[in-house]
């Protein structure tokens, strides 16, 4: 069946994506049919070839995108997979290492974000740009007036025409903070679209909207396509992309890997359109391991969480009257895009997250609200996706990086007075048996690289020997030798009774060490399914918020 | 990417500042010239006068008592990642309570036993005044920058309140607290003119010093102040800690404030403020926030305020030379912290690339650029 539905994915793409290559591009687009004829047949902007590298990671890796006038078209894949690099390259925020872009057909190369404006692309950031002690009307002439003197006579009669057109039943003066974030949104890319913008840049806008927002917000985009404006959506949400847009493409780990044109988007059902984009973002291979290989939880009851409900750091709900149970020897999996609450959850179980209501037991005792150190002290360890940030202390040691968590205990001080000489000792240790490399303890570890400090993080922890431990993307950036090596210590974690806790949006890792996986979406999680019955698809489309079976219910 | 760069050596730092206080100097040097001074008969004048007279060191020491128990105090709540602008309004209310508590027991108790109850009055002056911003601070969120800092003018009026009513000295008709007879006072070093608190002083950056390399509490501090995210992660309790810090350091001015009742005026008079904390924060950032680096630029410090009002007046320089050499000092260590980080050998390629403080350096050590802002505007608004 995945067979089936991979070879009519490849038919599909072949067929669009000749609209990269050669000048008759525009006669092999097959957007006739779709809307208008007001639509110029060229793509306003050409992308090609683009690649940008920061270090070691390849962010963007030859990719070639068109946009075309009047059109909306939604960017989609998972966190890193390039999509707001690739958005900044076109807005000038980055210099690419190589590749072109194309203006109307001219070359020009876009050299900062002033630049980008001047040629006609501007963009909407996830974090609004706007002062909140200004009014509309100041924050639209911020930047927009270059002379000495502010005339803003001209820009207001401007302005309120906009905000009518835009909804906005609101006068030019009032200040910005008064306004919702939905309304400061609209004044953002109203503030955008003053200065002659032809491709308007949208960074996940939808991210701190309310479902009400959402609705109207898509409507906009639609009515701004009608005029002609071309509007980039990057997202990694499916629905919303496939409610509005035109076009998809799709990239995965730096690359483009699939556009969806209008012909597709409109000649099949939303669901295998769904269908389609799924299997690009997360890949449809099958699972390596045949199912059943994986023993089944089958130990004791570990921990339990009753009901948990808490907030986000900006008091925006994060988890929603979540319950779990997991067992003694499992690797529990938990899948989600970023952002749906997993990351909250760990903390939680970590004691480092207060709850609102709910339960927290573990071992049959109540840790709930308890704290990190008691947390950590009953048995549970925690490591962190932001290791530069909140894992380690960058300008210390390796030897109190590694002594940081249990510094109150032996051996590292008797409570009052440290034993340094024991850090030093135990961060020798853990340097030859976790292999890092480092010139020695006494380096500070924000010296090292990525992978050398997530060794020492995941090393941190086990020489703790916690009954739980959880890892939030434990082999984020890491190459793929160090990768194996910690999936592996998670692994043998369990088999030797423990439980590790793996919260990962990679899920061919999390297919391959699990026992159990829970897929999270908007501070719920949607399902527990055993190991056995997870495929990338189903995962993938729990994950982006669908039906579980999107497959059954298309055939 | 592995990371085995060179690591700078420990004399970079030290560098640095030596570098900042030089070219601190020379353009205080351009000021006197633009005034028609010569500027190198005025410097040869501060460091004669300053340190080759027997009365300029004898100075330059005693002065030096307060700068090192208010510095080691500062280098607490600063390597904490608190900012205590409020040294000076901590120093007032601990030198008023030293006051008057000495005053109380003079004459019934042993001289040793009348410094300790003054010694921890004015500790408890000084951290109860700095306890105010810092619950502020940890219940509410509320920025200990402005918090301490107003706190200052708080102090300021207080005190000057009391000292006129409450805690006056009937007998005399200026307002202050009563006189703490010679003998009683805090004896000479023997064959100097010096008073023990030197010693004081010396201790409280041992304690300080000992307390950061050797101590949990010490550990947990720093840890806080350098990422204190990563306290949270580690299950320390953040809060505390930030607590501890301030009072520790509001203790530490206190106790200053009580050595120089003690030591120099035997009592406390209304509207006497000596302005340490300025000076303390020069100090701490110059000495890079180490401990033991305290005591030379301690002395340093005070051989420059001792040295500069005795060349300005024979030269014709207003005092305040010197808080303009002290001010220059510091905006010099911005820049040359700067240098230090992006420009030198040792500098890594990604601080090249984006300016900013990295893991190469603690960040509590490199002076922020919002930094000397804050102390600007602390020493400029100062009561």
């Amino acid at each position: 069946m995945t067979a089936g539905a991979n070879s009519q994915a490849t038919r599909m793409t072949d067929h669009v994506r000749p609209t990269h290559d050669g000048p008759d591009a525009s006669s092999l687009s097959p957007r006739g049919g779709l809307t208008t004829p007001r639509i110029e047949r060229s793509p306003i902007v050409q992308m090609r070839d683009i690649t940008k590298r920061f270090g070691p990671v390849l962010a963007n890796d030859h990719i070639s995108l068109d946009l075309w006038p009047g059109e909306v078209h939604a960017v989609l894949g998972e966190n890193g997979a390039g999509k707001t690099t690739l958005m900044n390259v076109l807005a000038g925020m980055y210099q690419p290492d190589s590749g072109a872009i194309r203006i109307a057909g001219e070359k020009a190369p876009i050299a900062s974000p002033a630049e980008a404006l001047q040629r006609g692309i501007g963009t909407v950031y996830q974090h609004f740009t706007l002062v909140p002690n200004l009014s509309i009307l100041e924050n639209v002439a911020l930047g927009a007036n270059n002379g000495f003197i502010l005339s803003l006579g001209d820009t207001e009669a401007r302005l309120t025409a906009m905000l009518a057109e835009f909804g906005l039943d609101t006068s030019p003066h009032t200040e910005i903070r008064q306004l919702a974030l939905g309304q400061r949104q609209r004044v953002e890319i109203i503030k955008v679209l003053m200065r002659g913008t032809r491709v308007l840049l949208l960074d996940e806008p939808t991210s701190v909207l309310t479902p009400g927002e959402v609705t109207s917000l898509l409507a906009l985009l639609r009515r701004m396509r009608d005029q002609g404006v071309s509007v980039v959506l990057i997202t990694h949400k499916l629905g919303e992309a496939l409610a509005v847009s035109d076009r998809i493409t799709i990239l995965r780990a730096g690359r483009n890997v699939g556009e969806l044109g209008p012909d597709v988007m409109s000649g099949t059902t939303r669901e295998s359109v769904r269908r389609l984009v799924v299997e690009k973002m997360f890949g449809g291979s099958e699972p390596s391991h045949p199912a059943g290989d994986f023993r089944r939880a089958s130990g004791e009851l570990l921990l339990s969480l009753r009901e948990i409900s808490t907030r986000r750091d900006g008091g925006a709900p994060a988890l929603k009257n979540l319950s779990l149970d997991i067992f003694r020897g499992e690797v529990f999996g938990i899948a989600g895009v970023d952002g749906n609450g997993q990351k909250e959850l760990g903390e939680v179980i970590a004691g480092q997250r207060h709850v609102l209501s709910g339960e927290v037991l573990f071992g049959g005792r109540n840790l709930t609200n308890r704290g990190v150190s008691a947390a950590s002290r009953a048995g549970i360890g925690y490591v962190t996706d932001d290791r530069l940030h909140e894992g380690s202390v960058a300008a210390a040691s390796v030897a109190e990086n590694v002594a940081l968590k249990a510094i109150g205990r032996k051996p590292f001080s008797n409570g009052f007075w440290l034993n340094r000489h024991a850090m030093k000792e135990h961060a020798k240790t853990l340097i030859a048996d976790f292999e890092v490399k480092t010139p020695g303890p006494a380096t500070p570890i924000g010296m090292l690289s990525g992978g050398n400090i997530q060794k020492l993080l995941l090393a941190r922890e086990l020489a703790l020997d916690p009954q739980l431990l959880i890892c939030n993307k434990p082999t984020n950036g890491l190459d793929l030798r160090t990768a194996e090596f910690v999936v592996r210590t998670l692994r043998e974690q369990a088999d030797a009774g423990k439980v590790v806790v793996l919260i990962s949006s990679e899920l061919d890792e999390l297919l391959e060490i699990s026992d159990r996986i829970g897929v999270m979406y908007n501070g719920e999680l949607v399902a527990v399914m055993p190991r056995a019955e997870a495929d990338p698809e189903t995962l993938g489309n729990l994950m982006l918020g669908g039906p579980a079976h999107a497959r059954q219910a298309v055939s | 990417m592995i990371g085995q760069r060179l690591i700078p050596p420990r004399i970079v730092p030290l560098l640095t500042s030596l570098a900042a206080i030089i070219a601190a100097m020379l353009l205080g040097g351009i000021f006197l010239a633009l005034r028609g001074k010569d500027p190198i008969a005025a410097y040869v004048m501060l460091f004669t006068r300053g340190l080759g007279t027997s009365y300029g060191l004898t100075e330059t020491l005693i002065r030096m008592a307060p700068l090192l128990i208010v510095s080691a105090g500062l280098l607490i709540s600063l390597r904490t990642g608190v900012w205590n602008i409020g040294i000076d309004g901590q120093l007032m209310v601990g030198a008023l309570f030293a006051g008057v508590a000495a005053a109380a027991v003079a004459g019934q108790v042993a001289n040793p036993v009348l410094w300790i109850v003054a010694a921890f009055a004015g500790m408890g002056g000084g951290a109860l005044w700095a306890l105010v911003p810092g619950i502020l601070r940890v219940r509410w969120g509320l920025n200990e920058i402005i918090t301490t800092l107003m706190m200052n003018y708080v102090a300021l009026n207080v005190t000057s309140w009391l000292v006129k009513g409450p805690v006056k000295d009937p007998a005399v008709v200026p307002p202050q607290t009563v006189l703490i007879p010679r003998e009683m006072r805090l004896p000479d070093i023997p064959g100097t003119g010096v008073h023990i608190g030197l010693f004081v002083g010396l201790a409280a950056v041992l304690l300080v010093t000992i307390l950061f390399r050797h101590t949990v509490l010490g550990f947990m501090l720093d840890v806080v102040g350098r990422n204190s995210q990563a306290a949270v992660h580690a299950g320390m309790p953040v809060n505390r800690l930030t607590l501890i810090a301030l009072l520790a350091s509001g203790a530490f001015a206190g106790l200053a404030g009580a050595n120089d009742i003690l030591g120099v005026k035997g009592l406390f008079q209304g509207n006497w403020n000596p302005g340490y904390g300025f000076a303390a924060f020069a100090l701490v950032y110059l000495a890079r926030l180490k401990g033991l680096w305290l005591i030379p630029f301690a002395f340093f410090l005070s051989f420059l305020s001792i040295g500069g009002e005795m060349m300005a007046r024979p030269l014709g320089i207003p005092t305040y030379f010197v808080e303009m050499l002290e001010g220059l000092m510091l905006l010099c260590f911005a820049v040359a912290t700067w240098f230090e980080r992006v420009r030198s050998p040792f500098a890594r390629d990604e601080d090249v690339e984006t300016g900013s403080a990295s893991a190469g350096e603690p960040p509590g050590t490199a002076l922020p650029e919002a930094a000397v802002e804050r102390v600007a505007a602390a020493a400029g608004s100062r009561p």
